[in-house]
């Protein structure tokens, strides 16, 4: 048997397989760390920083991605202090600038509670998750995509720019990217926000018991909590 | 000087995976780019994924995938060659060639691209036709070097 290890996440204290990161133990235990890039059993890229926490030691607490942390006996982690909330809904912020034409990212902001963006809009169609990257190597072996070119000019591309043949044409690249599950089609009330159509958050708030029903993150019972957090603090 | 073939290049050189930026310099050399067939090969003899060896090719300046012409003229943009004015000695170089920053001349013979800094700053503007610097560049002293190359051009074919 695995050996298991403690941590306390937000003050409740968790056990954990030895090796796992902080996020799965965290979601594994109905905790919902907000998370985009994270695939469960696909190597952990750290690409979005959408799944921040405090670690605490001695102390001094330092933020960093819970998917690329492994669970260390004794840990404290705070998923959602003042700070992770603030810093979250900026890097959630930034995301949506890049691509507000997403659902996933649309429910993230809902869930994280982003009610205006500050940043220039870009309308971008990726926002360089790697997610179709690494499902295709990890789990269908296949490598047909990857990242190419560097700094600004870092994309996702096949070789050559067409499907190779031995793309195995499974689709899990676009299943899971997450700029393929399109928003509703309502108006947004901010140029870019659109999850202040009130659907979402009323849910939250009317009935207990249900989350926004994030695309990327189904089943936590996340949302509520977190909004709550979020309407006390603003 | 003798080029090899595609076959010679990828018997000659070893075949593990990190041998793959000196087959690839080796097919630059001898093709003036990394063509389709090339890579696919290389891909297969090394045992490198085949996105992996065209993220290596889109990755280094050295490469390029479209094929470059017989002279590769490249115009320094760095600091002290932009206060020399490198800028409008870029639009002239593009205005007696006719092509963009990264394009080949019709007739392939030059193909023009930009580098930051060559570090003979002195000399600015600097130009590299064919890995020879050329210092103090005018739009006269361009057409010589221009003509001359194609002169050479010709006899040489
Ligand atoms: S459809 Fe092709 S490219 Fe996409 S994940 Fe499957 S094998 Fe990879
Ligand atoms: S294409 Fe989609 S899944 Fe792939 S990196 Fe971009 S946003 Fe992520
Ligand atoms: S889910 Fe951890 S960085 Fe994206
Ligand atoms: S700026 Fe042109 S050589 Fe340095």
């Amino acid at each position: 048997m695995n050996k298991m290890v403690t941590i306390t996440v937000d003050g409740a204290r968790i056990e954990t397989p030895e090796g796992m990161n902080v996020l799965e133990a965290a979601l594994e235990a109905g905790i919902c760390i907000p998370n985009l890039c994270y695939i469960p059993s696909v190597t952990p890229l750290g690409a979005c920083r959408v799944c921040i926490v405090e670690v605490v030691q001695n102390g001094r607490s330092k933020m960093t991605a819970s998917c690329t942390l492994e669970a260390k006996e004794g840990m404290v982690i705070r998923a959602h202090s003042e700070d992770i909330i603030r810093a979250r809904r900026n890097i959630v912020e930034l995301l949506l600038a890049e691509a507000p034409n997403s659902r996933a990212i649309q429910d993230l902001a809902a869930r994280v509670g982003v009610t205006r963006v500050r940043y220039p809009m870009r309308n971008n169609s990726c926002v360089l998750c790697g997610r179709c990257v690494r499902v295709c190597d990890e789990i269908w072996q296949s490598k047909s995509l990857g990242f190419v070119g560097r700094g600004r000019n870092r994309h996702v591309a096949l070789p050559f720019n067409k499907r190779p043949e031995f793309c195995k044409r499974c689709n899990a690249c676009i299943d899971l990217c997450p700029m393929t599950i399109t928003p509703c089609p309502g108006p947004m009330k901010e140029p870019a926000v659109c999850g202040l159509c009130g659907s979402q958050l009323s849910m939250a708030e009317d009935t207990p018991d249900t989350c926004v029903w994030c695309e990327l993150g189904r089943g936590f019972q996340c949302a509520r909590w977190q909004l709550k957090g979020v309407l006390n603090t603003t | 000087m003798e080029l090899a073939t595609l076959d010679q290049i990828l018997e000659g050189k070893g075949k593990e995976p990190f041998d793959v930026i000196e087959v690839l310099q080796d097919i630059q050399q001898t093709y003036r780019y990394l063509p389709e067939d090339a890579l696919c090969r290389v891909s297969e003899k090394l045992g490198i994924p085949l996105i992996e060896v065209f993220r290596l090719a889109n990755f280094y300046k050295a490469f390029t995938l479209k094929p470059r012409g017989r002279h590769l003229l490249t115009v320094c943009m760095g600091t002290a060659c932009h206060v020399r004015g490198a800028l409008r000695f870029l639009d002239e170089v593009l205005f007696q060639l006719a092509v963009q920053p990264g394009e080949t001349t019709e007739d392939g013979a030059f193909t023009v691209e930009t580098v930051n800094c060559v570090g003979a700053c002195a000399l600015a503007p600097v130009v590299i036709l064919d890995g020879k610097y050329y210092d103090h560049m005018t739009p006269r002293k361009l057409r010589d070097l221009l003509n001359s190359a194609r002169e050479k051009d010709k006899g040489g074919l």
